[in-house]
């Protein structure tokens, strides 16, 4: 990935092209709303996307609304601290640190598959032998990243729940070897190419298997429910724009508006966060001393 | 690079990598989608994939270096790319590009490839902070999945040596952490050690200064390459392909069942149904990258979307008879054909687009056995799929009378349009458009016309007549010509005016377009899904059907065709639980898979009473899990 980002390597703004059409007369008494992506993949897509949805709800807010790229959660976070973002979007974990650190709001959560959470599971080969977690001890086994939820810290927890390790610092100890292969898809070839035991991922992960490969694989333990993505909102936001972007942001689940979702990382649709729905998330940071 | 990610982020955005290798040997008529290619591995794909065809299609080859594949992710090209982050120079690629050489390219191009890797692995190593070892692992790693599936194949131990140097480095890489939390400092010394594992690799295999002169490009490595080991590459289609269905999916009408016949009570069509989506039938390549009739010809009608490069000139069409299917019936012609509807079938003879064959059954044989390098089918076969080809009606049009005049529901457009169409034209010969498209015969007259569509192959040749086209149906069927080189009704109407000299004003154009439509129209022309009646659920109805005709099949003790059939729909079904709604439902069709697996595994030991007793628990297993599937 090559495109060079900085914390602000382009600003899109879905107003320009907007104004000399449709001419809308709140903009001239608004300030923009500014929306933070950070990248998941590819950036270059992002940048597209981010124009398409800034247009949309530009048009849709009756105020300018732009869209930038940040290298990482840090800037996100700090753009949306020093008022240089409104808006931003991040997991769960993320999030619960923003709001320790700046009081970030969550507004929205993201829906896949009907609900606005998931699970992260471990995964076998089902012509392992392995039925168990205990089946795992001196194994070697893949997990995303050492900062995922779904793809490691709720699927170690579960470890834990077993009894079968006291905590995180544990882990070494328990396992073979641990591997942090760089995403979902890669723990999960990891573990159906047979380089590793198992994979530690989300619980929809098996499908970014082929098709020939995702009956090989099966799942031995799954985590309790990991809030989804979640669309997040500087403290001062003004409570009206707020109240109105998230209300926007909903029509979105509207069958006319879905195909926008695609911009946005691709949820299937939104429904308002609930802020009670991260106590468990907050727990786990603390315990992977995360968060104080 | 390596944000949190949304739980199945990928899972809908992207899907699957290279590893096909691994999935065993049976055809799937599901196909995978891919994960987009890095410009640079896509343009090294592609040159294998043209190198291999013949002739070799240079201006495709050097469109692959310098323009972005066809829904490629990224916005440059390979070598723009290359010239943005690299220090690596790509003149011997663009000079064995210029000069044609096949087997210079090929060499430049991996070293050039193996050369980017190197580079990205060096950027890891000397990375200051994990982030930044990490994009450039993931670049590194994304550059050799160019060649990856190919040492899997060829030199499986090196593959997993590899595979486990990959995770050593993007665990070594460690982690910025998240807000501040969480870092994890990079480990130099394993870093360095893994990457000395793949540049070692690297350099022995795709780094030589010269490689043994190939007949088939591949990325066999080439120790293995010169040391005249055979290797079985697995067939995969190259970047830019898209086999998947049209959607929205089109609707099929089978006369039978319009009917109120269940197909299940007609096991001759049934297993038509399952041949017409078995990629079996065919030979390498299309049977391993999960080619069936269907793929083409969805649901009796076209694939819009259907592309492959090289072989497709524009989505939609396909050069049967080209090198990428079957070699040896390659004409070295580019003469990618638009795909047609099988709409209405047995009223639509003679067959193909120059009506070559009179008999749908020789059509078919033709398909399978030349066009696609299948073995030979059985009589059976042939009579199965002819039986099943010939239920496909035209799709219900309340606008158009059965003798094909227009009804009342029609605009006053078409109606004024209808008596155009029906009007002697001094440009035709004082015929009218009705005079080929009859409307009485379902617009058809079964018989071939040179219209002057076709350029001819050489001078002084009769440049081909082809069969005229039923206009029933065709307002989906866009494009239009033999070629397609016609994007709407309209603009055949322009043409037809223009080349024969009509004289049609404004008014008489737009009216005969509206014809056209009326006439192409259907009342419901493509399959509703809901919330329980979803893809999965068709899939798994039309599966389970095919596999009713073991009822037949068993007590007949007809080894051949039950093999075919469970190979087919076990692999399918079990391929297809992946895109069920109702995902914990998805470990019962593993159940049923394995069921069909048994009876297969029961025929070919020759336990004929062990198969009929897994094909029961089959079915009723099945309506066990009815309301779940979907």
């Amino acid at each position: 990935m090559k495109a060079q980002l900085t914390r602000r390597t382009l600003l899109t703004t879905g107003v320009g092209s907007l104004l000399a059409t449709h001419p809308l007369p709140a903009l001239t008494q608004a300030s923009p709303l500014r929306l933070a992506f950070i990248p998941q993949e590819n950036p270059d897509k992002l940048l597209g996307d981010i124009e398409a949805i800034s247009g949309w709800l530009s048009q849709e807010l009756g105020v300018p609304v732009e869209g930038f790229v940040t290298i990482d959660h840090a800037a996100a976070v700090e753009a949306l601290r020093n008022g240089d973002a409104d808006i931003s979007f991040m997991g769960a974990l993320p999030f619960v640190l923003a709001e320790a650190e700046i009081g970030a709001v969550p507004l929205l959560s993201e829906v896949y598959r009907g609900k606005p959470y998931y699970t992260g599971r471990i995964f076998v080969r089902r012509d392992s032998g392995i039925t168990s977690l205990a089946d795992l001890e001196g194994r070697d086994i893949a997990f995303a990243d050492p900062i995922s939820e779904s793809g490691y810290l709720y699927p170690l927890a579960e470890f834990k729940r077993a009894g079968l390790i006291a905590g995180i610092d544990e882990a070494e100890a328990f396992f073979g070897r641990i591997f942090f292969a760089g995403g979902y898809q890669q723990a999960m070839q990891a573990m159906a190419q047979g380089l590793v035991a198992a994979a530690g991922a989300s619980q929809y992960a098996d499908l970014l298997l082929t098709p020939q490969q995702q009956p090989q694989v099966t799942w031995i333990a799954e985590s309790p429910e990991i809030p989804s993505h979640v669309v997040i909102a500087r403290p001062g936001l003004d409570a009206d724009l707020r109240a109105r972007f998230v209300e926007t942001m909903l029509r979105l689940n509207e069958p006319v508006h879905r195909a926008k979702l695609q911009y946005l990382y691709g949820p299937d649709g939104y429904v308002p966060a609930d802020p009670e729905a991260f106590e468990a998330v907050r727990d786990m940071a603390r315990e992977a001393g995360l968060l104080s | 690079m390596q944000a949190t990610l949304s739980p199945n982020l990928r899972v809908k955005c992207i899907i699957v990598s290279a590893a096909a290798a691994l999935a065993g040997s049976v055809a799937l008529a599901t196909p995978a989608k891919q994960v987009p290619w890095l410009p640079e591995a896509a343009a090294y794909r592609l040159t294998l994939h043209y190198g291999n065809l013949a002739p070799v299609p240079w201006e495709a080859i050097a469109e692959a270096w310098s323009e972005p594949y066809r829904g490629a992710e990224f916005p440059d090209g390979a070598f723009d790319r290359i010239a943005e982050n690299s220090a690596l120079s790509t003149e011997a690629v663009a000079a064995a590009i210029a000069a044609e050489d096949r087997h210079a390219l090929f060499g430049a191009a991996t070293r050039l490839l193996a050369s980017r890797i190197g580079e990205e692995l060096a950027r890891a190593i000397a990375a200051s902070s994990p982030s930044a070892a990490q994009a450039a692992v993931s670049e590194a790693q994304e550059l050799y999945r160019a060649f990856g599936d190919h040492v899997q194949a060829a030199d499986p131990e090196a593959a997993r040596e590899l595979g486990l140097a990959w995770l050593e480095l993007t665990s070594a890489a460690g982690s910025s952490g998240v807000l501040g939390a969480g870092a994890v400092a990079l480990d130099d010394a394993r870093m360095k050690a893994a990457g000395k594992v793949i540049r070692d690799y690297l350099a022995a295999n795709y780094l030589t200064s010269e490689f043994d002169r190939r007949a088939k490009l591949s990325a066999v490595p080439e120790t293995v390459a010169a040391g005249g080991t055979a290797t079985d590459i697995p067939a995969t289609l190259p970047p830019g392909s898209d086999i998947f269905d049209q959607d929205p999916l089109p609707r099929l009408v089978l006369n039978f069942e319009e009917q109120g016949i269940d197909e299940k009570d007609l096991p001759m069509v049934a297993y038509g149904d399952m041949l017409f989506d078995s990629p079996e039938i065919f030979g390498e390549p299309a049977r391993s990258v999960g080619i069936a009739c269907s793929s083409c010809h969805n649901r009796s009608d076209i694939n819009q979307r259907f592309f492959i490069p090289g072989v497709s000139h524009q989505p939609g069409a396909v050069d049967v008879d080209g090198a990428f299917f079957n070699p040896m019936f390659n004409d070295r012609r580019a003469d990618s054909l638009d795909i047609p509807s099988l709409r209405g079938l047995r009223f639509t003879g003679p067959y193909g687009r120059d009506g070559r064959f009179a008999s749908l059954r020789e059509f078919s044989r033709n398909v399978i056995v030349n066009e696609f390098g299948g073995a030979e089918p059985t009589p059976f076969m042939l009579d199965a799929l002819v039986a099943y080809l010939f239920e496909f009606d035209f799709l219900p049009n309340a606008m158009v009378t059965p003798e094909g005049a227009l009804t009342e529901v029609a605009s006053d457009a078409a109606h004024r349009g209808e008596a155009i169409f029906n009007r002697p034209m001094a440009g035709l010969d004082d015929k009218s458009c009705a005079s080929c498209h009859i409307p009485s015969a379902n617009f058809l007259d079964g018989r071939a016309h040179d219209i002057g569509s076709a350029e001819p192959g050489y001078d002084g040749a009769r440049a081909g007549a082809f069969d005229t086209p039923t206009l029933l149906g065709t307002a989906y069927t866009a494009p239009y010509f033999h070629d397609g080189a016609l994007p709407t009704l309209a603009s055949v109407v322009d043409w037809f005016d223009e080349t024969k000299s009509l004289e049609l004003s404004d008014q008489e154009r737009s009216d005969l377009t509206a014809y056209l439509e009326a006439v192409g129209a259907a009342d419901d022309p493509y399959e509703g899904f809901g919330e329980r009646n979803t893809p999965f659920r068709l899939a798994f109805e039309e599966l389970t059907t095919f596999a009713s005709t073991l009822d037949t099949l068993l007590p007949a003790r007809d080894r051949q065709h039950t093999l075919l059939l469970t190979d087919t729909v076990a692999a399918d079904l079990a391929a297809d639980a992946g895109t069920m709604s109702n995902q914990s439902a998805r470990p019962e069709i593993y159940s049923l898979a394995r069921l069909l697996v048994d009876v297969g595994e029961a025929v070919r030991a020759d336990d004929w009473t062990a198969a009929e007793a897994h094909w029961t628990t089959f079915k009723a297993e099945a309506e066990k899990i009815e309301e779940r599937v979907y």
